[in-house]
């Protein structure tokens, strides 16, 4: 059937699925987002609270994308009025689902197998990542507050930590999953070109 | 044995050579990377987030990807005026700030790169040619991103973080991918 006509290398047609798969992916995300917020929302919220003694943040969610960080320990005039984007926090799964239901030559059921594991963790990563994002807001945005409750080196560490999460790990988490499943037939793959 | 194996198409994990070893020797060359790739990761963007490295060497490149945009867009017709970083028209404005300028996509390129096991032939090839192809998609995302605003505003917030940046860095790991595969030959046999 394909006599004559010159078959694509493996990468190569694992960029072309990639991109095929870019567009289901991207639907069935903006499709669980909603849900996915809310339970980013409360639990990180949960999480805060085990390193909150009594329990003071409050997370609200915000229109359909966006969160409101607020402290019942601070009185209303001082309270905090940070918001951030939680699709923001979790779009790279619409790369790690492309990447990871993309490559050629690995049977279906391995492929949903590698790419649950993958969601898996970076279900944790994102709410890490939410963890980070609220307490670099305390130890960083809060003026006086933040310096009162927050030494030099926490503030610099919960901000490092926030920006590289933030940006490095969050949009190089696909690439690293990818890898941490796949590196062995893209290494196969070399041997072979070799 | 190697031979036949990797004639088989459908087999995802080569078996190893040795199924009693540990899983860290088993799984040598993985961990190597994902470690090697870690920890260029995050030095590298710890090292731009110095603030002499953003003032003398980000800022001034992200000057550059702002004046080749505007220049770009004027090209198209869209009659803009430089101020910095920030490109104006009539209907929009934007302003190319870190996180815009492609460096993001670049790094995560370039540790993916020095961490594989290759020749660093290969790779000095494989940066110079990355880091030409992000920037020329980078400007594509810079000119539809203000065209997007200019025309359709609605949908520049999502644009913007959700699209064009999920774009950019699939790009770069689908790049370093295709590069692995073309030009980088492992320094060790990899079977045994």
């Amino acid at each position: 059937m394909t006599t004559g006509k010159p078959r694509m290398s493996w990468a190569a047609r694992l960029a072309r699925n990639a991109l095929l798969w870019l567009i289901p992916v991207w639907a069935a995300w903006a499709l669980l987002t909603p849900f996915y917020n809310r339970f980013l929302i409360t639990a990180s919220e949960n999480l805060l609270h085990i390193t909150e003694s009594p329990n003071a943040t409050r997370i609200i969610p915000s229109g359909r994308h966006d969160a409101l960080v607020t402290r019942r320990d601070l009185p209303p005039s001082k309270n905090l009025a940070h918001s951030f984007r939680v699709t923001d926090v979790h779009f790279h799964l619409v790369l790690l689902g492309a990447l990871f239901l993309a490559v050629p030559g690995v049977p279906w059921r391995r492929r949903l197998e590698n790419l649950g594991w993958a969601v898996l963790v970076a279900v944790f990563f994102d709410l890490f990542l939410c963890f980070f994002v609220v307490k670099a807001a305390y130890a960083t945005k809060l003026g006086s507050w933040s310096l009162a409750h927050y030494g030099p080196f926490a503030r610099n560490a919960y901000g490092l930590t926030r920006h590289l999460l933030d940006l490095p790990f969050k949009l190089g988490l696909p690439l690293l999953l990818w890898a941490a499943f796949y590196l062995e037939r893209l290494l196969e793959e070399v041997r072979i070109k070799r | 044995m190697a031979r036949k194996r990797s004639s088989d198409p459908v087999s995802p994990t080569p078996v190893p050579s040795d199924p009693e070893a540990p899983f860290w020797r088993k799984n040598r060359r993985e961990l190597t990377f994902l470690l090697a790739f870690v920890v260029l990761l995050g030095g590298s963007f710890t090292l731009i987030s110095l603030n002499w490295v953003n003032d003398h060497v980000i800022e001034p490149f992200t000057g550059g990807v702002a004046r080749v945009s505007g220049a770009t867009l004027d090209l198209l017709g869209q009659d803009v005026r430089m101020q910095g970083t920030i490109i104006r028209s009539g209907k929009f404005a934007v302003n190319i700030r870190n996180g815009c300028n492609g460096v993001e996509a670049m790094l995560i390129f370039l540790a993916a790169v020095l961490a594989f096991p290759a020749p660093w032939r290969a790779r000095l090839l494989g940066l110079a040619i990355g880091a030409v192809a992000i920037q020329a998609v980078n400007l594509v995302r810079v000119v539809a991103l203000f065209l997007t605003g200019a025309y359709f505003p609605s949908w520049f917030d999502a644009s913007h973080t959700v699209v064009w940046q999920t774009v950019v860095i699939l790009f770069s790991v689908l790049l370093w991918i295709l590069w692995a595969n073309r030009l980088a030959a492992p320094r060790e046999p990899l079977v045994g």
